[in-house]
């Protein structure tokens, strides 16, 4: 019976049903197999509520949706293309940096690609850059940044840690601490890769001009103090995270509709409605998720399955190894959120058995996320550069595919080096 | 169809685009509350030392409420995450097919979801115990069953539009 309902399940969710209503199903039938009344589904719904970063999800989202419906992917651009512009390859690495800070702020929902791909990627091309390698760049970049603060899937991350109670007492600020020198570390991979791919190509640059640096800083003059208020905010100490969160939300909206004006007051509902819907999905499907968690944990589960991959897998090096390809393959197959909410409760435990550190499972975690973004087939930014840019989806697989090697020897570096990741930590 | 039908109809999407606006109004008065609530208790404490003890519990709370109201509306535009793997590849009749059988469970399990924490809720009215201040804490918890009422309604009605588009194609 539990197993043609398992089936079942299973049926809708390919049929498109949402994850949320998915999760909810196989939950109710757990507590109905298991004897408890189905009204617990509302106390875990209403549990939710009990988690301290909770609120930094709807504000850093609505600052991101704010960000990005505004014209500071320009204004970013222009004073990054001012200051690295001059330097040998200099615009691939304005590609990576700016992309790399936008999508830390507005989440890697394809908005970066959106909005700042088509900005970069005419660039690029026009500079002189390859074809291949520039919608390459532009499509891989599209999900950098996920590891560096404040990116929503680490907050995400950090709050079913919390949940489950592994890795004892942590602060909050440790998560982005963690994410810190792996997310850089991506971008100077890509940087040398740049270096590398164009080396037989001589790529005219212009020269540097303090001027023109002067102009863009004054044009993004409110925009700048964000990421340094962010960082300073998260790492300083004073504030909690969903209070830096409830600052730049403020900050954010004053800025765009009262001293830039380019979101208008009656455009608002809009924006809010947009960001929240989103957000409401993700809390939706953590709740649910966090439902049933509890119930495969009184089913004692996890603990089963870490008995059956202790059984298969002797050491930590080949656990790690094939975490890495199943989550490669999960990060093609399901989104972020999703795979988050769903994944992590299972394998946080068996991981922990084998003794890695809780905040390097997630960098890990998230790291191959990134590149589950722009892996062939299904990867979701390729659909959305191949929309973006018109170009076929046999393009960008062959695009991307050199980018997706560079990134996954970064993973492996990353996943086999746990110091790059705990040092900032401890 | 007579004039009054008509008007009826007319009424009636204009009675839901009164609806709609409402509930994306009031999620703009409680997103921008909460963001308002939290700066201020951030002043409170650093500059005059002192903060409203309940003020964190109201704004989570308040995500709560901001959740279950977006969801309500993700569901109205169609937004939920779902894995789309059919949906890219699958031509328009299975489309509708799949999409129909798809909507009418997640209208089933929202209503049941909606009727269970319904009951929770009316317990916890007699119970009558307070979140915080003077505020219960089924007030707080009411939006639960309110909110998958809404959703499951919602994907009813979704359904309901796959079905009449069926009809449609297959006459």
């Amino acid at each position: 019976m539990a197993l043609i309902a398992v089936i079942l399940l299973v049926v809708f969710l390919l049929l498109g049903a949402p994850i949320f209503a998915a999760i909810l199903a196989a939950t109710m039938l757990g507590f109905f197999y298991a004897d408890i009344d189905l009204s617990a589904i509302a106390v875990e719904l209403y549990r939710v509520i009990d988690t301290p970063l909770l609120a930094s999800l709807p504000f850093f989202t609505f600052a991101g949706y704010i960000l990005s419906e505004s014209q500071t992917s320009q204004r970013l651009m222009r004073l990054s293309q001012a200051i690295f512009g001059w330097a040998p390859n200099g615009l691939a690495i304005v590609v990576l940096i700016t992309c790399a800070i936008f999508t830390a702020f507005t989440g890697a929902s394809g908005v970066t690609i959106l909005a700042l791909g088509a900005l970069l990627y005419p660039a690029l091309t026009q500079t002189g850059y390859q074809q291949k390698f520039s919608l390459g760049l532009v499509t891989t970049s599209g999900s950098l940044g996920l590891l560096l603060p404040p990116s929503i899937p680490l907050i995400l991350y950090g709050i079913i840690m919390q949940q489950m109670h592994i890795g004892g007492e942590f602060d909050f600020e440790q998560i982005f601490l963690a994410g810190l020198l792996p997310g850089l570390f991506m971008i100077f991979v890509l940087t040398l890769w740049a270096f590398w791919a164009n080396r037989h190509h001589r790529i005219p640059t212009h020269t540097f001009s303090s001027k023109e640096v002067l102009s863009a800083l004054r044009e993004s003059i409110w925009e700048i103090p964000l990421p340094i208020f962010v960082f300073a905010g998260i790492f300083g100490g004073i504030l909690a995270v969903s209070e830096v969160a409830a600052v730049t939300a403020l900050y954010v909206l004053i800025v765009e509709v009262f001293i830039y004006k380019e979101i208008k007051f009656r455009d608002l509902p809009k924006v809010v409605t947009e960001s929240m819907s989103m957000v409401g999905g993700i809390i939706l499907i953590l709740g649910t998720s966090m439902a049933f968690t509890n119930y495969l944990i009184d089913a004692e589960v996890p603990g089963a399955l870490f008995e059956w991959v202790k059984a298969h897998v002797d050491d930590k090096l080949t656990f790690l190894l094939l975490l890495n390809v199943f989550l490669l393959i999960l990060g093609a197959v399901l989104d972020i959120f999703s795979a988050l909410v769903i994944v992590v409760p299972l394998i946080l435990p068996i991981a922990v058995g084998y003794g890695i550190h809780p905040l390097h499972l997630g960098v890990i975690f998230l790291a191959n996320m990134q590149i589950g973004y722009f892996t062939p087939p299904v990867g979701m930014n390729l659909f959305i550069a191949s929309y973006r840019f018109e170009k076929s989806i046999i393009e960008l697989y062959q695009a991307c595919i050199p980018f997706m090697f560079v990134l996954m020897a970064a993973v492996l570096i990353i996943t086999y080096w746990p110091q790059l990741t705990l040092v900032l930590i401890q | 169809m007579s004039m009054n039908s008509e008007n009826t109809a007319s009424l009636l999407s204009r009675l839901h685009t009164g609806l709609v606006q409402t509930e994306n109004w009031i999620l703009v008065f409680i997103l921008f509350s909460m963001i308002l609530i939290a700066v201020v208790q951030i002043f409170l404490r650093n500059f005059f030392g002192f903060g409203v003890i309940w003020a964190e519990t109201l704004v989570r709370v308040l995500v709560l409420w901001t959740a279950l109201i977006g969801a309500m509306v993700a569901t109205r535009q169609a937004k939920h995450i779902n894995i789309d793997l059919i949906a890219r590849y699958a031509s328009d009749k299975v489309k509708s097919v799949t999409g129909a059988l798809a909507n009418l469970f997640t209208a089933i399990v929202c209503a049941i979801v909606a009727y269970y924490s319904a009951y929770f809720v009316a317990l916890e009215y007699e119970d009558g115990s307070p979140a915080f201040a003077n505020v219960p804490n089924w007030l707080c918890e009411s939006i639960i069953p309110f909110a998958f009422f809404i959703m499951s309604a919602r994907y009813l009605i979704a359904f309901l539009t796959n079905l009449v588009q069926l009809s449609r194609k297959t006459a």
